[in-house]
């Protein structure tokens, strides 16, 4: 058949052909078995390995995890808030609190989800908008190849002779807060509960850490694996979710929980509002909330589980020393204290 | 025939050739138009709305703050010294690459095409790992007895500076490679013939024929260090601000997208003076 051959007919079905072609893909995506779930990346290997291919089993679906840090979910959200790819979101508690007021999440009821129900005190959020699905700790991760002994005092990371060996999280990162709020208390020798809203003095006696940084990180893995090539000595302010993991890998690093403070890393998960598969969506965070679901976190991630059904794990803090800062405040005023952090840290 | 009559036909057949030029080239303007041209109206466009209607604050906060003139500073830093490094490495290189034959040229290529393969945030660790207090470059450093002891490499401006210049290399050697491999290797020849000492060949022959490459591999590599976002990121972390972090943190964090779209049109503007300055050096140098 020659070009001039070409009849509206045979366009028409090679037309047709095309589309079909193109269209598979989409109607192979459009599986209703399949859920989209946004959570952190440093949680993926643990995810991915250890507990979606039980609830993938559990529940017969399928489920596509993309890693990426709170903000950057939060982003995605915000960008697909016409027609969300995500069903369910993972999200540390500041970052929900703006998901919350942007309408980003919906709020889920105990019919659907009944392991709601069954939660610890205090872990459901703003009526059902958010439910912690477990609760790291945070403390000082240091080089067990470096230090004899872990560190007893947060004062330590501020003793010259540790200079350029510590890391700290930036305050873009969540766990970044913990060190504006151990400065606070130890500028001001407040409390916890009221130091936390002296960010003046906190940010007073950071500087005082500059010349100890090694490197202030926005890349979490980045920083683990420097504290366990022992170019970095201590992380101030890293969780339990990251550093026992690599510690129970056989890597010298291990967690400090200081004798004046360690704190708790609330780690929510939400229902997207609008998200495909509803249905899905709601089986799938009842099964994160399960017993199952949490023992296998507990055991792998080294978190406090939120459904007391399931066991701590082992040498887990007593919940009750752990301080639980005001989220509301931190979502707030965050973004001023990133400006300031850069401008004064830098 | 009348001089009227002879230019009709002309005049069809270059019309002709005009509209078969704007059919061919109608679907990539369209694609630019969509692609390109909306994003960065768009851009424009949000970097001037503020809460209550036009506004210059995002301007006025980029460019009247002593910080930020910093993080505009920074960038422009890490593009020159990267450009700079880079070139003052890939110029011999691409000569060495021009002038080598069978297998040693196809090992030099493989040597240059094959680290683009890996991920800038691979190279990026990989870097961490070298330099680090323990690393083969400290060793090899205290080995030559050129220092006494490990000197702390990572997270400083000079790691910064050698990894972004590895990264952004075999940008700087391709177009001069390019240019070098058009070389008439004769004319430096006639100029010595003719009396002029080697460097005097150079600065005279050389060097101004292969300004083409030398002009466009500038220009790729400024563009791309000036932007970089994981280079620094990696390299050095938070205590060196860029425009591009400047952006991710005014985007992310702050939520305020009109600042971010600022930062973002000062980084295209520095983008495009560097590439429009090239073109014209480059035009320059082809009309000669």
């Amino acid at each position: 058949m020659s070009l001039n051959d070409l009849s509206r007919r045979s366009i028409l079905k090679a037309g047709g052909a095309l589309v079909g072609t193109f269209a598979m893909p989409a109607i192979v995506r459009a599986d209703p078995k399949e859920i989209v779930v946004g959570g952190p990346a440093g949680a993926a290997k643990y995810f991915n390995g250890d507990l979606f291919p039980v609830l993938e089993s559990k529940l017969g679906i399928k489920i596509l995890y993309e890693g990426s840090n709170s903000l950057t979910n939060l982003q995605k959200m915000q960008a697909d808030k016409a027609a969300p790819k995500m069903s369910v979101v993972i999200m540390d508690d500041p970052v929900m609190i703006p998901a919350a007021a942007e309408g980003l999440i919906t709020p889920m009821s105990t019919k659907a989800i009944p392991n709601l129900d069954k939660l610890v005190a205090g872990a459901i959020h703003r009526d059902g908008l958010w439910a912690n699905y477990q609760k790291p700790w945070a403390g000082i991760a240091f080089s067990t190849a470096k230090l004899a002994a872990a560190p007893t005092s947060w004062t330590e990371m501020y003793d010259p002779k540790y200079a350029q060996k510590i890391i700290v999280p930036s305050l873009s990162n969540t766990e970044g807060f913990w060190n504006l709020l151990v400065a606070a208390h130890l500028d001001s020798g407040k409390p916890y509960a009221e130091a936390q809203y002296d960010v003046d003095a906190g940010f007073r006696k950071l500087k005082s850490l500059k010349a100890n940084l090694l490197n202030v990180y926005t890349n979490a893995p980045q920083a683990i694996n420097l504290l366990e090539q022992g170019e970095a000595w201590m992380i101030g302010g890293q969780f339990s979710a990251y550093t026992l993991i690599r510690k129970a890998a056989g890597s010298p690093v291990d967690l400090a929980t200081p004798s004046d403070g360690a704190f708790a890393m609330p780690s929510g998960i939400a229902k997207v509002t609008g998200g495909p598969g509803g249905d899905l969506a709601d089986a799938f965070i009842d099964a994160m909330l399960g017993v199952d679901a949490q023992s296998i976190l507990a055991a792998k991630a080294f978190v406090a589980p939120t459904n007391p059904a399931a066991p701590k794990p082992a040498g887990f803090p007593d919940s009750a020393t752990l301080f639980a800062p005001d989220w509301a405040f931190v979502a707030k005023e965050r973004a001023g204290w990133v400006e300031r952090w850069t401008k004064e840290m830098s | 025939m009348t001089h009227a009559a002879a230019q009709a036909p002309a005049g069809k057949i270059v019309d002709r050739d005009r509209s078969a030029a704007l059919a061919f080239l109608a679907p990539s303007l369209l694609f630019l138009l969509v692609a390109f041209v909306t994003p960065l109206i768009l851009l424009l466009g949000v970097s001037l709305a503020g809460p209550s209607g036009l506004s210059l604050d995002a301007y006025g906060k980029l460019l009247g703050t002593g910080y930020y003139l910093t993080v505009i500073w920074n960038s422009l830093r890490l593009a020159l010294l990267t450009t700079i490094f880079a070139l003052a490495i890939a110029y011999p290189a691409a000569f060495a690459l021009a002038r080598a034959r069978g297998m040693v040229r196809t090992a030099l290529l493989t040597c240059l095409f094959l680290p683009l393969a890996a991920s800038v945030i691979v190279k990026a660790f990989a870097w961490t790992i070298l330099l680090r207090s323990d690393g083969i470059v400290n060793r090899i450093l205290v080995g030559l007895g050129l220092i006494e002891a490990p000197i702390r490499m990572i997270f400083t401006e000079t790691a910064l500076i050698v990894g972004s210049v590895n990264i952004f290399l075999p940008f700087m050697i391709l177009p001069i490679y390019a240019v070098v491999t058009q070389l008439d290797r004769r004319l430096s020849e006639a100029a010595a013939t003719l009396g002029a000492p080697p460097i005097a060949a150079f600065l005279k022959v050389t060097l101004p024929l292969t300004l083409p490459g030398i002009i466009a591999g500038v220009a790729l590599v400024f563009s791309l260090s000036v932007s970089a976002y994981v280079v620094p990121t990696l390299l050095i972390g938070e205590r060196y601000p860029t425009l591009a972090s400047t952006i991710a943190k005014a985007y992310l964090l702050a939520r305020d997208p009109q600042f971010g779209a600022a930062a973002g049109v000062a980084l295209l503007v520095i983008a495009l003076i560097v590439v429009t300055l090239s073109a014209r050096l480059a035009g320059r140098e082809n009309s000669r």
